[in-house]
């Protein structure tokens, strides 16, 4: 009797624990069940010989869009925004509540703009949308991780989900190469990671972000030797340099690259698209969380790491993509140099830092976006009606004369790409380079300024096999989905008429960095 | 941990009595090798094909089939040995959890991942 009371206590405690967490995470609780739902839903009727085996990758992937928008109404009409979940495991604020929607709807455009392809290029796997799904997942709960257990995990669940996704079409040799090699060294850059989790866990005892943050408060000016008498310093910068490394890997950053550009080449081009767009938002996410909450008071550690890889990324993302032909290398190559740019609003740790990258961030989704609705249409040679892919740079030209439209819409954003004053991209980029003045990293926006010079070079040289080059083959661009054309219709409005009315943008992305830094 | 001692001795015991029992047959047999007696045996015709064949991809599912439900099983074992004091809240996660794996191993089922034709 005396040994059942605390037992009887502890049960009724911890069946009530969770019911308001519950109550916070019904988005995700929603789109776990739906991907479970979709799943046992495909499986039953793809393999159902009374249907005669149906190809349901359409099908599943409107079901898919469907249930992200309702997560992101969910998201948006949640009635908890900020609260700490689950043993202090996940945190809500405006900040990830922002970033979950961006990332939803990253996804979910990802998925219309690739319907069509998938259908032309006969892809047909219904678990390529369940696996964005559950991706998605893995990211939301990125976002939203507030220790360095769900972290890992999280970071592991939409990886895995990627490793999958890269080497989906098994019958082509460059897909299953970038599979391999996505996962190898994925796997490679998570061990390095989990090591500095490791390091730290065991040389603080606190695996949680904010713990992390009270235990070093007033560090910051200690010299590295010394070791103050619970945990070694040294040990937590070198961890802090492991979990970096894992962060680089993942954004690919250089010089942590090396396995994109020939992932990105590889792997289908929907694959490509969302891997472009989607994981830099939850990395980011995550890591600013990390860095600014938890290792805030030893940013001499990391805030050098940063600026030495931003440094790298922007020059060599501005040389390695002046020798590109083939145009997912290209866009991978000018990812990189986003990555770069991105660290510099990382680099400033502040929150004018933090808005700017927030920003950045979603100009180059956007912008992204509409470079890869145009790729996903494809193009049709005249002499055999087969849908091909605009695979080589070269594939463009002429598009000016068969379609003028398209072409205006890939010149504005790769002038917004290039960073050119009437466009978005333009006052993203000024934006992000006036913080780092703010923040004393002069030399860092100087050497921003002068790769985005150079990367106008290639950039504009697509425009100019767009309008100037005559091909060897003429190839007609074909009717663009309608999915396609209405996501390019709104990133080119979004893109061209950003500078008429930014304020909206400004102010939701300061809200979300005054939710972090705060 | 003390109770590991003896398993340890166990161990070395048990590969001290494997390797004379097979170094015995070594002392005491008569070996004489020739060409029949040493070919591959195949119901005594001589090898017909190549010995390298298309290795069979059901291998591989069944094996990474026993992984995961190998670790399902490592999970379950606390959770068996804890449930007095985890009550319905403690139980119910687990269900969650099995729910999940189930749904994967309909999957499976459904694809014909255990089918050997």
């Amino acid at each position: 009797m005396y040994l059942n009371q605390p037992i009887y206590n502890q049960v009724s405690f911890s069946s009530f624990l969770f019911e308001n967490d519950y109550l916070a995470l019904i988005p995700e609780i929603f789109l776990i069940s739906a991907g479970i739902f979709l799943l046992v839903y495909g499986c039953i009727f793809s393999t159902s010989s009374t249907y005669n085996f149906p190809i349901l990758s359409t099908n599943i992937g409107w079901f898919v869009i469907l249930t992200f928008i309702y997560t992101i109404l969910l998201i948006y009409n949640a009635e908890i925004n900020n609260a700490i979940l689950l043993y202090n495991t996940l945190v809500i604020d405006d900040f990830t509540q922002f970033i979950k929607i961006c990332c939803l709807l990253a996804s979910a455009v990802t998925i219309l703009i690739s319907l069509d392809y998938l259908k032309a290029k006969s892809l047909n796997a219904f678990e390529s949308m369940i696996l964005i799904l559950l991706a998605t997942v893995g990211m939301l709960f990125l976002i939203s991780s507030a220790d360095f257990i769900s972290l890992y995990l999280t970071i592991e669940l939409q990886s895995l989900a990627f490793y999958v996704l890269a080497a989906l079409k098994r019958n082509s040799e460059f897909s299953t190469e970038a599979g391999i090699k996505y996962f190898l060294l994925g796997a490679f850059s998570s061990g390095l990671l989990l090591f500095g989790c490791s390091l730290i866990y065991g040389f603080t005892g606190t695996i949680s972000f904010s713990e992390c943050a009270k235990l070093f408060a007033g560090t910051a000016g200690l010299s590295e030797s010394i070791s103050t008498s619970t945990f070694s310093i040294p040990a937590c910068q070198l961890g802090i340099i492991f979990l970096l490394t894992g962060f680089l890997f993942k954004i690919a950053a250089a010089p942590f690259h090396m396995w994109s550009p020939d992932v990105y080449e590889g792997a289908p081009t929907p694959v490509t698209t969302f891997f472009t767009v989607t994981p830099k938002l939850a990395f980011f996410a995550a890591f600013l969380r990390l860095f600014l909450e938890g290792f805030y008071d030893l940013i001499d550690t990391w805030q050098t790491v940063i600026i030495i890889s931003s440094s790298i990324s922007m020059i060599l993302g501005a040389f390695a993509a002046l020798t590109q032909n083939k145009i997912k290398r290209f866009l991978a190559f000018s990812s990189i140099s986003h990555a770069g740019y991105l660290l510099v609003g990382f680099a400033c740790a502040s929150i004018e830092g933090v808005q700017s990258l927030l920003l950045y961030l979603i100009v180059y989704i956007v912008m992204n976006i509409a470079v890869f609705a145009i790729i996903l249409s494809g193009t049709r040679h005249t002499k055999n009606h087969t849908l091909s892919q605009i695979k080589y740079i070269t594939d463009l030209a002429y598009l000016a004369k068969t379609n003028p439209l398209i072409a205006i819409t890939f010149t504005i954003t790769m002038f917004s790409m290039a960073g050119i004053p009437p466009f978005a991209g333009f006052y993203s980029k000024a934006f992000l380079f006036f913080s780092a003045l703010s923040s004393n990293l002069g030399l860092l926006a100087i050497l921003g300024i002068l790769t985005s010079v150079l990367t106008c070079f290639y950039y504009i040289r697509l425009i100019r096999i767009m309008y100037f080059s005559i091909p060897k083959t003429w190839c007609n661009s074909v009717r663009i989905p309608r999915g396609n054309a209405y996501i390019l219709a709104l990133s080119f409005y979004f893109l061209t008429f950003f500078i008429f009315y930014p304020a909206p943008l400004y102010l939701v992305v300061h809200k979300a960095a005054l939710a972090l830094c705060i | 941990m003390i109770e590991f001692l003896g398993i340890f001795i166990y161990f070395f015991i048990a590969l001290a009595l494997s390797l004379i029992l097979l170094g015995v047959p070594y002392l005491v047999s008569i070996r004489r090798a020739d060409p029949e007696k040493i070919s591959a045996y195949e119901c005594g015709f001589d090898p017909f094909d190549d010995a390298r064949s298309q290795f069979d991809i059901q291998f591989y599912l069944v094996a990474i089939l026993f992984i995961i439900f190998d670790l399902e099983v490592a999970f379950l074992f606390p959770w068996a040995l804890t449930l007095s004091q985890n009550g319905f809240f403690g139980f119910w996660s687990m269900m969650l959890f099995l729910i999940i794996l189930t749904i994967g191993f309909v999957y499976e089922w459904r694809k014909g991942a255990l089918e050997w034709s």
